[in-house]
């Protein structure tokens, strides 16, 4: 019912920009292709296959081109990467990046890997909040340090799956403050969320989008979030910077292209996810997901993307996940 | 009494029950096809979803849900294939008596018991939710490897005569699941560098090798294969008498499937299994179990159904799916903006009457549209051999593909094909090769992640007393089995010294 109002209202603002952008309209480029394609390694319904399909109702008007999302999944991104390695760089095809493209190619030997794709624009970053059940004595991370500290087995740390980006937080986390618990491994957001909530580990790292209805239920409780600043959301959940600990997750989303992309394309989508993210529309869906608005442009982007593959590499050389 | 209420309002003022009985004929379907596995007829519909009115939209993935696990079944019965996961089990009794020329009986106790199975996994999701999801939460490591154990326990009955043998098979499925990233540390184990074996090897994708293609080489290999099948099958559901003697096995199903339904992670092959050994140790005539039982059928067929209704009490009561095919189910929720977890029973009780509502659509409609649509099934087994042959050749490459558009995975069909040709000619049972492949990854990283708990320390898996309870469980079914074997074979052994036997 709400997708259905939500597009009713959306087609409204349509036009209302169609008219009202006509003057902006003579003045953007106008963008080269009719169908834009946007591949995500995500299966339909999973996490990046929503904000892509969310966002590119808005995206299409922003740029005044269509736009489709197309799922390939398998090989936990690579068989994406290699369509979008062999698909021309002219600006009809992007991929939905995540930091899964970047662990896959290095984890493997891939014919086609990251370093084939570049940057184009990054539009999200999704905060990692750290959290315990709501009836855990744990109020605070510095408590949570010090019980640590006293008994490393008393308190396990729980994280998603061995190789992701919160099992590197939470290693990051240990040598940080110098503590050495456990690091549990689930096979997913569920199956840890399970184990924080019947007691088997301690603490956990997770997303505000994957928690908020356990949230929301009063069954977990925030201690923390990884971000520059406190979010919007949750007022009164400190960041773990203020609790002494120099800490700031950066899991990203965003779009990545073929490599050789043309100058004025990756211009055009500087233009355009600026345009989206101002969108009042899209703005009320990804302030209630507490996504993190955090626009770069494609040189940016790849700098960073570049410095997030170095950063992860030596993490998995570090904990023996991969040797070299 | 408001639930019924507000689910008959939804019903009849929405397209929700066109949505159910649609759904299920795209899920028999779904699941009838080798290589489209529930997961997968979900993921394809999905997209067409998101336009639509949010409960049509879940009532139509939920009821895809429910067909395709009974779909499952048709293949297995009538060309030796599961089509999807939780069929495994049927294979074997459901092909044995299609054989015999009984494959329209078959296919008629595998839906009466699927709709059985389905209705009172249904009734639980229903009226008991809350207390379901206790047990889901009570369920921590070492109790899922406990669980594993049990199921592998099964590998005695399943072996079929050779003990020996089957435990060869068990272990080649242990070393399949190893196949993939490592559950704890993260690293690759045996993916030779090939991305397509980072996440491991699809189940589906040894099950139809194994079954599938080592049946297209054995037939090749018959010289009178050009020859017509003569026997016509046709659906046959069971009589009132008939169903008196399946209500046991079908009990035992639905019970297993609800208990495994409700824990993430567990699913239905699992529940299939476990079912059909239990159904096989309460029956009078367990014998006939391997060589076509009406019993063997309608246990796990009863149970893949009764789970795909609770494996949605993790969804509804925590937003945890506890299947893939849940997962997708999620997906679509949440594309419509409905969030799954403690508030939705608060927050959108029409949402879930309307889901329970069209999910007894569903089922009840599943035993029409299953006889409707097993007419052009059945037409079509009863083709001439060649061209039957050729058909399953096509339509399992095309659904293996499917799966992620992937020519490596037909490669590695035709690797399990004659895997199982060679297991074939050697007489090594399947189902205990099934078993350690679905089992394995459950143990061994439940197993490890128990140990993290402790430092090492194993005492943790006779304190937690529900691990404790599961594994004292196994040890008795093995040495009872065990036991039992050790005195047939004296028994034979006196017989056989004593003279021939009378015929």
């Amino acid at each position: 019912m709400r997708l259905s109002l939500g597009q009713i209202t959306g087609r409204g603002l349509m036009a209302a920009t169609l008219a009202f952008g006509l003057s902006t309209a003579a003045q953007a480029q106008e963008y080269p292709h009719d169908t834009v394609t946007l591949v995500t390694h995500s299966s339909a319904g999973g996490g990046t296959d929503v904000f892509l399909r969310e966002m590119v109702g808005f995206l299409g008007k922003a740029m005044g081109t269509t736009f489709v999302v197309e799922n390939v999944t398998g090989g936990s991104g690579s068989n994406a990467m290699a369509k979008l390695a062999q698909s021309p760089a002219d600006g009809s095809i992007f991929y939905g990046t995540t930091p899964t493209y970047i662990n896959t190619s290095l984890l493997s030997e891939l014919e086609y890997d990251f370093t084939d794709l570049e940057g184009v624009a990054n539009v999200f970053m999704d905060p990692q909040i750290v959290f315990v059940k709501s009836d855990s004595p744990f109020q605070n991370l510095t408590e949570l340090v010090e019980a640590a500290k006293a008994d490393p087995a008393a308190v396990l740390f729980g994280v998603t799956t061995p190789g992701s980006l919160d099992r590197q937080v939470m290693e990051q986390f240990k040598s940080l403050t110098g503590i050495t618990s456990p690091v549990i491994t689930h096979d997913g957001g569920g199956e840890l969320l399970i184990s924080v909530l019947n007691g088997t580990v301690s603490v956990a790292i997770g997303e505000v989008q994957e928690l908020s209805a356990q949230i929301e239920a009063g069954e977990i409780r925030l201690l923390a979030t990884y971000t520059e600043e406190r979010l919007p959301n949750f007022p009164d959940v400190p960041t773990a910077r203020e609790a002494g600990i120099d800490l700031v997750v950066t899991k990203f989303r965003g779009l990545a292209g073929p490599r050789g992309l043309p100058q004025d394309i990756k211009d055009l989508w500087a233009a355009g996810i600026d345009r989206v993210l101002a969108d009042p529309e899209f703005k009320a869906w990804y302030e209630a997901q507490s996504l993190v608005p955090t626009p770069m442009n494609a040189a940016d982007y790849e700098v960073f993307l570049n410095k997030f593959a170095e950063d992860q590499k030596a993490f998995l050389i570090q904990y023996g996940i991969m040797s070299q | 009494m408001d639930g019924f209420s507000t689910a008959w309002n939804i019903l009849t003022t929405t397209p929700a029950v066109f949505a159910a009985i649609g759904g299920v004929a795209w899920g028999i379907i779904g699941g009838a096809l080798p290589g489209i596995s529930p997961s997968i007829a979900l993921a394809l519909l999905l997209p067409f979803t998101y336009g639509m009115d949010p409960i049509t939209a879940i009532v139509l993935l939920g009821a895809t849900y429910v067909g395709a696990e009974y779909g499952g079944s048709i293949p297995a019965i009538l060309i030796n294939t599961p089509g999807t996961n939780a069929a495994a089990a049927t294979v074997v009794d459901g092909y044995y008596m299609h054989r015999e020329g009984r494959g329209g009986e078959a296919l008629g106790i595998s839906l009466q018991s699927g709709v059985v199975g389905g209705m009172i996994g249904l009734i639980f999701l229903i009226a008991f939710t809350e207390p379901l999801s206790r047990v889901a939460l009570s369920f921590n490591f070492p109790a899922y490897f406990a669980l594993g154990i049990l199921g592998l326990s099964v590998i005695v009955s399943l072996s079929n005569g050779s003990l020996v043998k089957g435990l060869m098979a068990a272990t080649f499925g242990l070393m399949i699941a190893t196949i993939g990233t490592d559950p704890l540390s993260g690293v690759s184990r045996f993916t030779f560098g090939e991305a397509e074996l980072l996440t491991g090897i699809e189940y589906v994708i040894v099950m139809v090798g194994v079954f599938a293609m080592s049946e297209l080489m054995m037939t090749a290999n018959t010289p009178d294969w050009g020859k017509t099948d003569q026997t016509q099958t046709r659906i046959k559901l069971p009589t009132f008498r008939k169903w008196r003697k399946l209500w046991r096995a079908q009990g035992i199903g639905s019970g297993v499937g609800i208990f495994e339904g409700v824990m993430p992670g567990a699913g239905g092959s699992i529940a299939a299994f476990m079912s059909y050994n239990e159904a096989k140790r309460w029956s009078s005539e367990p014998e006939k179990f391997g060589k076509g039982s009406e019993e063997g059928i309608a246990a796990p067929e009863a149970a893949n159904n009764a789970v795909a209704c609770t494996a949605l009490v993790p969804v509804l009561s925590f937003g945890i799916p506890g299947s893939n095919s849940a997962a997708i189910l999620m997906g679509g929720m949440l594309i419509h903006g409905l969030q799954p977890g403690p508030m939705l029973f608060q927050k959108e009780p029409e949402f879930v009457y309307g889901l329970f509502g069209g999910l007894a659509v569903a089922n009840i409609s599943q035993l029409f549209l299953g006889i409707l649509m097993m007419t052009p099934a059945l037409w079509l087994v009863n083709r001439p051999k060649p061209f039957l042959m050729a058909a399953i050749f096509g339509l399992v490459f095309s659904g293996i593909y499917s799966i992620h558009n992937s020519t490596y995975d037909l490669y590695l069909v035709l690797l399990f094909g004659l895997m199982g040709y060679l297991m074939r000619v050697f007489a090594f049972p399947f189902l205990p090769l099934v078993l350690g492949l679905v089992l394995g990854y459950l143990v061994e990283a439940n197993y490890r992640r128990s140990l993290e708990l402790t430092s090492g320390d194993h005492r943790i898996f006779w304190e937690t007393p529900i691990a404790l309870g599961l594994l004292i469980t196994a040890a008795l079914f093995v040495t009872g089995s065990a036991l039992r074997d050790i005195l047939a074979a004296r028994k034979a052994a006196k017989r056989v010294a004593e003279g021939p036997a009378p015929e």
